[in-house]
Parts: structure tokens; sequence; C-alpha cells
């Protein structure tokens, strides 16, 4: 009797093929692309969007073309940062043209197709059992955008990701060996334990066996809210307790930017870090985004 | 997943596609050797699995008929309908009523092409969008040139 192997095909659907399909389109939309770069954590709250969109702001600062996609579907924050909440998408030829901010990153956030006071749902008639097949659903979401949109000649799409150790592993396996790693921590040590284990999270299967080399470049990490900027004394000041025992990040420390209430003031409102004048947290930014830029550039595997 | 007839130890192949029923697909599977048949009757866990993966089940399509089917879509997905349908080739046709087509605004067949571009989830949003800028500049047909403009207009 022939096996599943033997039988070419599945009689109708191609459905394996249709899958294949969809991976060859992601491919193709993401050819032009120079750097996939992930900005994760694990934990939630930790400043993840308002890095992103900064060093997309930095970065776009030195001429490069950018481009950020806001992959947290449930709680998209960066049409409203970045200014595009009531951004259009209109269908090109073959693509779909994204909204741009002002200085010109292209944004996808779902935060400009869903109002603020409603939530994500997809019809389905298992709804009630959304745990059985709703990540699924997002990743296939993922993939439609990513294959969909004009994403272009790129040097930088950045992807804005949900909190989660385990969803950073999803978007690794999804986005694949092309993707590199940055990750945002803050000084408390809950926070810093929890990016720990994302890093063991990434870290594990992240080898190909077969050639030895790692598949999941960790980049680093930043810590966030590093202090506080007081504009009345002009200095930085402490936010968090200096921990005695703090989990140790074995990634190399991209850098340190402190809190800024007027940066996240801007944030809400959707202006861009160019309207700041110069202050500790642009300058931390940029520091950052050159870091960033180098490590990507870096022929150098850095250490897992 | 594949269907073998034992007998013939032959691959059955798929013949139809029923219309979701409370989530349950009817896919009808016959030998090309006997003709014999079976259908597979799935669970709504098991649709939505499937679902869930953006692919469709049913007969390979014409370049025709997935033009045809994407515009359908595009209705659909305004008019909030069966889940499911999107899955099937040949259930697209709608019932009467089941199109909101209250929009005065109308879409040239060259457009809806370019509009069955974007995912099916955010689709109706930027047509909303499109129909609303179309107005707003004095127009109640959607073409490619009002495309062009709304591109321009939003400096993409």
């Amino acid at each position: 009797m022939k096996g599943y192997h033997d039988i070419v095909g599945d009689g109708g659907s191609r459905i394996l093929d249709q899958v294949a399909e969809q991976r060859s389109r992601i491919t193709d939309g993401l050819a032009g692309v120079r750097h996939l770069v992930a900005v994760g954590s694990g934990k939630g709250g930790v400043g993840k969007s308002t890095l992103t969109l900064h060093l997309a702001g930095a970065l776009r600062a030195r001429g490069l073309r950018i481009a950020i996609l806001d992959a947290e579907f449930n709680g998209p924050s960066l049409a409203r940062m970045a200014g595009v909440q009531v951004a259009l998408f209109v269908p090109g030829s073959h693509k779909v043209s994204l909204p741009r901010t002002k200085n010109g990153i292209a944004v996808f956030s779902m935060g400009s197709v869903i109002p603020e006071s409603e939530a994500l749902e997809f019809e389905s008639a298992a709804q009630g059992e959304s745990h059985t097949w709703r990540a699924t659903r997002e990743f296939a979401l993922l993939g439609e955008i990513l294959a969909s949109f004009e994403w272009g000649a790129l040097d930088l799409l950045m992807f804005d990701l949900p909190p989660g150790a385990e969803r950073t592993v999803q978007y690794a396996d999804f986005l694949g060996p092309r993707a590199s790693f940055l990750l945002v921590t803050i000084p408390s040590e809950v926070a810093r334990g929890v990016v720990a284990r994302s890093v063991a999270a990434l870290s594990k299967g992240a080898f190909d066996g077969a050639q030895g080399r790692p598949n999941r470049r960790l980049l680093g990490y930043v810590e966030n809210m590093s202090g506080y900027y007081c504009r009345d004394c002009d200095a930085i000041k402490p936010l968090f307790i200096s921990s005695d025992e703090p989990a140790v990040l074995r990634i190399p420390c991209l850098g340190t930017v402190p809190f800024d209430p007027e940066l996240a003031r801007h944030c809400d409102r959707g202006f861009p870090l160019e309207d700041l004048p110069n202050t500790p947290v642009g300058r931390a930014l940029d520091h950052v985004a050159q870091q960033l830029l180098d490590s990507l550039e870096s022929t150098t595997e850095p250490p897992l | 997943m594949k269907f073998l007839c034992v007998p013939c130890d032959s691959p059955m192949k798929l013949q139809t596609v029923g219309p979701p029923e409370r989530g349950s697909l009817s896919i009808v599977y016959s030998c090309p050797e006997c003709g014999y048949e079976i259908a597979m009757l799935t669970n709504a866990y098991e649709t939505q699995a499937v679902q869930s993966l953006g692919v469709r089940i049913g007969p390979e399509k014409s370049p025709a008929e997935a033009s045809a089917s994407a515009q359908s879509a595009t209705a659909r997905a305004e008019a909030g309908g069966c889940p499911f349908v999107a899955m099937i080739p040949g259930t697209q046709e709608e019932k009467p009523g089941q199109v909101a087509d209250s929009t005065p605004v109308r879409w040239t067949a060259a457009a809806e092409t370019r509009l069955a571009n974007i995912p099916a989830f955010v689709r109706p949003m930027a047509k909303a969008g499109i129909e609303r800028f179309a107005r707003d500049n004095g127009c109640l047909e959607v073409d490619e040139k009002i495309l062009e403009a709304a591109r321009e207009f939003f400096g993409m």
C-alpha cells in the first residue's frame, strides 16, 4: 500500500503548495530589504515601541531607508506614536502602499486600521476556543502583510514585537535566519529577569546543526528608562534603585536611554524626535542607533 | 492530508467542497480508478485550524475565477459574511441583501482588481478611506487615476 510520501499532491487543495507560495511571496516582498531587525523584550511596558520609532528616526536622519511593522496586533501603539493613526492604505498595481511619517519612515500598524476603542477580532466558528487557533491566525496575517505591502528597497525593516518570551521565539521562527534581534529592558530586576529568559529562549536551538553557525542573531540589548531626565536640573536622576544582583544578560549592551517626560508627550501626540531640542535622551538614542548600525554591519556574530 | 483508496492503492481526488455549515465543511473525494466516494466532515476546530493558515480548500481556480472571487471577497468582507466561505472556491456568490452596497461610489474593474491586493482583513477600511478621498475630490467613481492621486496625496 502506498504511503504518504509516495503520493504527489493532496488530491485537490494543494495546502502545502499554498503555504509554500505564501512563504515565497513573503521572501519576494522582502527581497529589497537589507536588514530585518526585531525589537523585542519578553517584558511588556519597557518602551519597545518608543525605542523602535525613535531609533528608526535616528537612522532615518542618517539617510537610511526605514520601515516599521508594528507586530503588536492586539495592542498596536505605533500608529498613534508615528502620527499615522488616520492613514490610508492605497493599492498599487501589485502591492499596497504604506503610510509614512513626516520624516519618511513607512509604517504599518493595526492602529491605523482599528480604532483604539475596539479590539482586534477575527471571525471564527471556534470563538471561545481562540487559544487553539489565534496565534496561527495572527502569523498568517503577519505573512499577508509582509507579502501584500510595498516594502521596496529598504536598509532596515524594524519589527516592534509584542511581549512574551515565547512570542519572541515564535517571531524568530517565523522571520527566519535573516532577522536580527534587539532586546529592550529597564533597570528593574523583574524586567532584566524576563529579558534574560528571552535571551535564553532565543539562544535555544539557535544554531544551525549542519553548519554550526548561529541562525538567530542577537545584536544586544538596550537599557531603557535608565534614570529620568529632569529639565529643571538638567540632570539624569535615578528611576530605579540599583540592584545588588541584577540578572546577567549575556549579550552586548548597545546603550542606555533615560526616560524623558517630554519624549513621552511627543509619543502620545505623534511628533517625531526631531521636534525635540538636543537633549540627553536624543543623544542617547542617537548613540544606540549608531551601535545598532555598527552591529548590523559587522561581519562577526555577537556571542549568544 | 491525503486519502488513499485501499483496494485500488490509488490516491483519491477532491471533487467538491460543500458550503460551510456551523463551522463544518463537507469535502468529497473520489477514487479515479473505481469511482468510490468518501466525504470528510470537519468539525469547527479543524475548519478553523486550516482557515487560520490562510489557505483555501478546493480544486485549483483559473486566474479568471481567482480575480472574480477576490472581488467577491471584498464585498463579503464588508458585509461580514460567513468566515469560512473564502476557503472554498465556487461558493462566492452573494445572496440577495448580503452585500452592503449603500455607497454611491463606484469602482472600475481595474480599481477593484487593485483593491484585491490588500489583505482581506484591512480591505474594508482601505476601501472606505479611498471612497472618502474620491468623494472629497468630487469623484463618484474610483479608478486607477484616483488611486494614483491618493498615493501622491498621501506621499506614498
